[in-house]
């Protein structure tokens, strides 16, 4: 630049109709015009120059610095490669001019036409700028990488110097920037009757409408970087960040928060936020929401398409809120803070630097809120509705799936030509006849128990079974299923196979489970979980078994003996052994002679003692000599054991 | 079966959360999607008790009488068990008096326990024999049983997801492009995502 002069405003308004002054017009006029394609003329040289260099730079130079890994070669860079193609393409344009009017015009018009993407292109590489300059700085450290760096920088671009990649880098920066001073340099010189005039003019303002946006863009971006670190710091980290400044900070805030709710001050009411708010708090709600019943849902279910396709997004999509509602505090903070300034404002008219920056804080905090939310709202609800279809894709799927087994499996049956209807008839009739297939089974396992003891009675025990039907009646008798020893009060001993009637099915406490009984001739209790109902079982004969045991014992514990004992009839009894009566009292017996037995006990009720007619004599004799052959033990008297030999009186 | 019940009331759970949710109100589409998404979600629930119900009935309640038979055979096996004790017991009673002096005392004696132990043999052999015969009955029944039991598994499970399947298919084709494949799918959460993190209020990590 160092070779112009900055012409002079004309303002050709001033001048009247004189010659001179006519000539001293068209005399500045002339110098304008000169400045004014000069001005144009650097424009497009160093256009040219630019992006020359910016290519270099991309890629030349890039591709030869293989010592410095990947990543960092992108940070570096950036979207340069964005930002190239945007000027070739304005450069072409540039170059398309003919004429130096048609230049001019041509200028305003480019610039206009290129103003979004130049816009959309420079702020994310000047908002990521400083990222990349911290990125060189470190490697300055680096002597052997900074060493290299240079090298190949001074290789291909010598006029860069020592500042190396950091001269390149700011190119763009300071590029943008640019435009806005050269448009207005010529604009100077341009009257504004000039039909280039207009395009000129509105060309500078788009320009430096650019830069702003860029400047705005870069703020939010920092602040949005500055408090969306979602720190994870231990206690002691947290405990040092406690220092003089924060605490006062707290407390401002939380002071200016109670001012507010008590009313003294009055809230900020910010509509249009609050509804933005309102809502992504819902879309945060729902996300959650879903994503917790997805996962119990899953936790059923067959997992894996279910898991990539709507589970991880759901995942994503709620990580993705975290960010958005960390702003949303600190823009509450920043809010508090920013009342209590306007507040200070309004009292004493001024405000420190300090205080200046925190307004600005919450102003960008909160415009960049307002500006983004709706868009991340509506992505996020769309996103929502996205994964709701793909749910519901996946369950109907995942029928079908099942389906095409199931179907398959089902063709295999015999059935399944039926009809559902008709089947399920079908299984309803065979389950009622399995059903009553099985019973009788069940009932032929059980009733298998009731055979050993349905066993012919013998005579005595019929004729004691009958004394008790017609005293009883038949539905009252029940047969001893297994030994029952009795004791306690009024306990019997009875053996399996003898016949009772019941008289009572509780005792007298209401104990269900203790019968009373009649053996008819002594009454007892005998628990009732051994007695079964008796069917009568009429004989004809007496039948020659035994019954099963060794005879039947009555509990001598009872005093009086039923006198039916004595009218009891007689039977048959052999003498097994020989026996010599010793006193009047006593009969002599011989081995197997056939007795009589008139009583089973002696005068004193001794039961080792029977009184027996033998040979037409009547006598006592040991009761275990005597042996019924072959009719059955006799029901009610007692059989000693056969081996042992009584003793002797 | 609890897990058939469980998944269905938990799939219910998910739509008739989504409906309460106040963004339906603002959004008409998400709305109607969401009302459909609960009313399919509500059906198949219904559909999924009838399953439950009819397997209940064809299914495990024959299983349950099945299994109740074996406590009568296996009491029945023990009464068997009890009269072969009898029997040997007896037996050997019977082969001691037979072995010994054949007094008379002897004789008649023996001649008791015969008698006693014939009634014993019998039922002890009565026993035998029936479990013999219907123990391998039944075992052998329980292949016919449990055939239309296990039809009808089956058959209820293809009812239940040609239900399913049918619903869902509609609900798709009314709402979504249903010919998106996997792939389609994961690109679009992709774009979404990228979109999302494109803003500068959403913290990249």
């Amino acid at each position: 630049m160092a070779g112009y002069q900055e012409g002079e405003s004309p303002s050709p308004g001033e001048n009247s109709g004189d010659e001179s002054q006519g000539d001293e017009a068209i005399k500045i006029l002339e110098k304008m015009k000169l400045n004014q394609r000069l001005a144009a003329k650097e424009l497009i040289s160093t256009e040219a120059r630019y992006v020359h260099n910016l290519q270099l730079c991309a890629s030349d130079i890039r591709s030869q610095l293989h010592e410095l890994p990947e990543e960092d070669l992108d940070v570096i860079f950036s979207n340069i490669n964005d930002v190239i193609k945007v000027n070739s393409r304005f450069l072409k344009g540039l170059e398309e001019a003919e004429s130096e009017e048609e230049q001019l015009s041509l200028l305003g018009n480019l610039f206009l036409e290129f103003q979004e993407e130049m816009e959309s292109a420079y702020k994310v590489y000047c908002a990521s700028y400083d990222q990349a300059l911290a990125l060189v700085e470190s490697y300055k450290k680096v002597p052997k990488l900074q060493k290299a760096i240079q090298d190949v920088i001074t290789a291909l671009v010598p006029q860069a110097g020592a500042s190396g990649l950091t001269f390149l880098l700011v190119m763009p920066v300071q590029r943008v920037t640019r435009y806005p001073l050269l448009l207005q340099k010529i604009l100077e010189n341009t009257p504004p009757d000039d039909q280039a005039y207009e395009n000129l003019q509105r060309a500078t303002r788009a320009m430096q409408e650019v830069n702003s946006n860029i400047n705005e863009y870069k703020r939010r971006k920092e602040i949005a970087t500055k408090y969306n670190k979602l720190e994870h710091l231990t206690v002691r980290e947290r405990l040092a960040r406690i220092n003089t400044h924060s605490i006062s900070k707290k407390t401002l805030r939380l002071s200016q928060l109670f001012k507010q709710e008590a009313g003294i001050v009055t809230r900020t009411e910010d509509r249009e936020f609050d509804d933005l708010e309102e809502k992504f708090h819902w879309v945060a709600l729902c996300v959650n929401e879903l994503k917790s019943n997805v996962a119990s849902y899953l936790e059923n279910l067959e997992k894996q398409r279910l898991e990539r396709l709507v589970y991880h997004p759901l995942s994503h999509l709620s990580k993705a809120l975290l960010g958005p509602q960390n702003l949303i505090k600190k823009r509450l903070d920043k809010l508090l803070d920013f009342e209590r300034i306007e507040e200070k404002l309004a009292e004493a008219g001024s405000m420190t630097y300090e205080e200046e920056a925190t307004r600005h804080t919450y102003q960008a905090l909160n415009s960049l809120l307002v500006s983004e939310l709706p868009r991340f709202n509506q992505v996020a609800t769309q996103w929502l509705s996205q994964i709701l279809h793909t749910l519901m894709a996946l369950q109907r799927d995942l029928a079908q799936q099942v389906l095409q087994r199931a179907e398959g499996e089902m063709a295999q049956l015999p059935h399944s030509h039926v009809s559902e209807s008709d089947f399920r008839k079908l299984v309803e009739d065979t389950l009622g006849k399995t059903s009553a297939q099985l019973h009788s089974f069940r009932q032929n396992f059980e009733k298998v128990l009731p055979v050993p003891i349905t066993q012919p009675l013998q005579p005595a025990a019929e004729r004691q079974v009958q004394t008790l039907v017609s005293k009883y009646g038949p539905s009252k008798l029940y047969q001893v299923t297994s030994n029952i020893s009795g004791s306690g009060n009024l306990a019997l001993t009875l053996q399996r196979g003898q016949i009772v009637a019941l008289l009572q099915d509780r005792d007298t406490r209401g104990n269900t489970n203790r019968w009373l009984v009649d053996t008819g001739g002594y009454r007892g209790y005998v628990p009732a979980g051994k007695l079964e109902p008796y069917q009568v079982v009429s004989h004809e004969e007496p039948s020659m078994q035994t019954g099963s045991g060794d005879g039947f014992r009555f509990p001598p514990a009872e005093a009086s003996r039923a006198p039916a004992h004595a009218a009891m009839p007689v039977f048959q009894v052999v003498a097994a052994y020989p026996f010599a009566a010793r006193s009047s009292h006593e009969v002599s017996l011989q081995a197997g002679q056939p007795v009589t037995v008139l009583e089973r006990q002696d005068k004193k009720g001794n039961p080792e003692w029977s009184l027996v007619e033998v040979n037409g004599q009547r006598g006592y004799v040991p009761s275990n000599f005597l042996v019924p052959v072959p009719s059955p033990a006799p029901w009610g008297w007692s059989l000693p054991p056969c081996d042992s030999p009584p003793s002797h009186m | 079966m609890e897990n058939f019940s469980t998944m269905s009331k938990s799939a219910v759970k998910i739509s008739s959360d989504l409906l309460s949710n106040p963004l339906c109100e603002q959004d008409q589409e998400f709305l109607n999607m969401v009302t459909a998404l609960d009313t399919a979600m509500k059906r198949m629930d219904a559909f999924n008790q009838e399953k439950v119900n009819q397997i209940q009935k064809t299914v495990i309640e024959p299983l349950k009488k099945f299994g109740s038979v074996f406590p009568s055979l296996n009491m029945a096996v023990k009464r068997r068990e009890q009269a072969l004790q009898d029997y040997k017991r007896l037996q050997s009673k019977v082969e001691k008096y037979e072995e010994k002096e054949k007094t008379g005392p002897v004789l008649a004696k023996l001649h008791q326990v015969r008698e006693e132990l014939r009634p014993v043999k019998d039922d002890f052999e009565a026993k035998n024999r029936q479990l013999l015969e219907e123990m391998p009955r039944f075992y052998s029944s329980r292949l016919d049983y449990f055939q239309p039991s296990f039809e009808s598994l089956i058959r209820a499970q293809v009812v239940y997801y040609t239900e399913m399947h049918k619903i869902f298919r509609d609900l798709t084709q009314q709402l979504d492009q249903p010919g998106h494949t996997d792939e389609q799918r994961e690109q679009e959460n992709e774009t979404k995502l990228s979109e999302l993190r494109a803003l500068s209020i959403v913290a990249d990590d």
